[in-house]
């Protein structure tokens, strides 16, 4: 096995894996301010590329305007998403928020391809296809403009949620009672995390789209961003970011070294198997937060 | 009035009277305690007035409740907070995930200025210096004292005019008990922050209030000066630690105390 190949896997498999991890952060937003698994998360990244398509094709827009556009309207719909829908699931039981959750999930997969056409859409980017020579290496530009991308987006929200209004929304992750008795306006704190989630997913569609076309394909995303989220530990966004990296380098390394020997089709087995270990030996992933109990 | 309660009832469920009836008043900058044994309805009388007690399927069904002259009723909490009224919650609940510093400025998302918050913040640090030492850890692993230190000094960041206490000496320590007590005081006198206390601890309540309510069973069964609550044979005896020594006189008061119950 020759090491410029599993340099090429290996960074390969990390810029996905950062592409994949945007996905994630959406699901760890609205993990952290409200305790809801967000199911969802794939079919409002697809839907998001085709919003993004629908302003740069149908509407003609350029892409610098097109862009924004959609990252601003799935932001609304984030909004809206929690606005008419989770807010009036309020005090029930955990299942049945989930259960809705994955419902959008299903509804917005079949609804998109329905309303623009199941035909697999363009969205180019203008990347060029030309890969980048690193050494032996050849790197696709589009992984390494999506992968800087996604590192750079996450760590905004890093940052974000150390300012003052990231402090509110941990604050309501920790207490809504509590913080409602100090002023928090808890349902808008929570608004805002499903639409920061629905923005990070927008952006992280459109740059899947530009590599694979969009389509409802694109909601499968969701998968490896469960992976994603369980494995960094679902209330932590640094452990989104190094959970991606490993989610991307072993499905990158599988694809590349164990398929040649099994006939392939490893690469799905990866984030199903991330997920079931995880769970099994370290539920709260690997920067989970522990409960704190004083004794 | 800063702010008056007028015969109220709260139901929980839409079946359970909590609170049958009751009326309090506080005045500006008084320093108002409210007493009575588990479950007679004292903490849900604050959250009546914080406006927390949605959360918890209750409701106010009757009576009403004016803050500088303005009915509360229709206000969500967090409108209750920016209109003066702050509540500290019964067991502290501070932000365990979250450092001191971050929990106090969590309390602050009603202003705007970062000048502002910086010198309430640096406000609350000097009411409470242990905090500063502690500044950096999360607060779940705070001493209890200290959370509920955090937990007045989180509740001053809203600025409020009037602060409702539930039972801030729950799990501590007698001398930590007169720390906090004497904090609250300091509140009032120098703050000039008006107090709604709720305990159970009455005798260190009765020290620092000026007035006191006795409430049992959902209503308001005594109301006077703290010193003639204090006086009173039998809020001594049930509440003070008086009368150990069975005699006529204790059967009598216990006779007496049932009267309020009917």
């Amino acid at each position: 096995m020759d090491l410029w190949l599993i340099g090429e896997l290996a960074i390969t498999g990390a810029l996905v894996g950062l592409m994949y991890a945007l996905v994630a952060v959406g699901i760890v937003l609205v993990y952290k301010t409200s305790s809801v698994a967000n199911f969802a998360q794939g079919a409002i990244a697809m839907t998001g590329s085709y919003v993004a398509w629908a302003f740069a094709t149908l509407m003609g827009a350029p892409l610098w305007v097109a862009i924004p556009l959609a990252l601003v309207t799935m932001f609304g719909l984030g909004f809206v998403i929690e606005r008419a829908v989770l807010r009036h699931m309020v005090g029930q039981p955990i299942i049945m928020i989930i259960m809705v959750t994955f419902g959008m999930e299903i509804f917005l997969r079949g609804m998109m391809p329905g309303f623009f056409g199941v035909a697999v859409k363009r969205l180019d980017l203008g990347i060029p296809q030309a890969p980048m020579f690193l050494g032996e290496m050849l790197i696709n530009r589009a992984y390494l403009i999506g992968g800087i991308t996604s590192a750079v987006l996450i760590v905004g929200t890093i940052v974000l949620f150390n300012s003052r209004a990231g402090i509110i929304m941990r604050a309501v992750s920790d207490d809504q009672g509590a913080s409602w008795s100090v002023g928090i306006r808890v349902e808008r704190a929570i608004a805002i995390a499903w639409g920061l989630a629905a923005g990070t997913a927008t952006a992280a569609g459109i740059l899947w789209g530009s590599t694979q076309g969009v389509d409802w394909s694109l909601s499968l995303l969701l998968m490896k961003a469960l992976a994603i989220a369980i494995l960094g530990g679902l209330d932590s966004i640094p452990g989104v970011l190094l959970a991606g990296v490993i989610v991307g380098v072993c499905e990158s390394l599988a694809t590349g070294i164990v398929d040649p020997l099994v006939g392939g089709g490893t690469r799905d087995i990866v984030a199903s198997l991330i997920i079931l270990m995880t769970l099994l030996v370290r539920p709260y992933g690997l920067f989970g937060r522990e409960q704190i109990e004083r004794v | 009035m800063l702010l008056s309660l007028n015969n109220i009832e709260v139901v929980y469920d839409r079946v359970f009277l909590a609170v049958k009836s009751i009326s309090i008043d506080v005045p500006e900058g008084g320093l108002v305690a409210l007493l009575g044994a588990n479950g007679a309805g004292k903490s849900t009388t604050l959250k009546s007035i914080s406006g927390l007690l949605k959360p918890e399927r209750g409701e106010v069904t009757r009576g009403a409740i004016a803050f500088q002259g303005h009915d509360l009723l229709d206000l969500d909490p967090p409108e209750r907070v920016r209109a003066g009224i702050v509540h500290v919650l019964e067991g502290r609940r501070v932000f365990g995930q979250l450092t001191p510093e971050e929990n106090l400025l969590a309390a602050a998302s009603m202003h705007r200025s970062a000048a502002h918050v910086r010198q309430l913040k640096e406000r609350v640090f000097a009411w409470f210096p242990r905090l500063t030492e502690r500044a950096r850890t999360k607060s779940g692993y705070l001493s209890g004292g200290e959370q509920q230190m955090l937990a007045i000094g989180r509740a001053l960041m809203t600025e409020p005019k009037l602060l409702l206490l539930d039972e801030p000496s729950l799990g501590l320590a007698p001398f930590l008990v007169d720390e906090i007590f004497d904090i609250i005081r300091r509140i009032n006198k120098e703050a000039g922050v008006a107090v709604l206390l709720v305990e159970q601890n009455a005798a260190a309540a009765l020290e620092v209030a000026e007035r006191a309510y006795l409430v049992e069973n959902g209503r308001v069964v005594m109301s006077g000066s703290a010193e003639v609550v204090k006086g009173n044979p039998d809020v001594e005896a049930a509440y003070l630690g008086g009368g150990h020594s069975i005699d006529y006189r204790a059967v009598k008061h216990y006779r007496r105390r049932k009267r309020w119950l009917a």
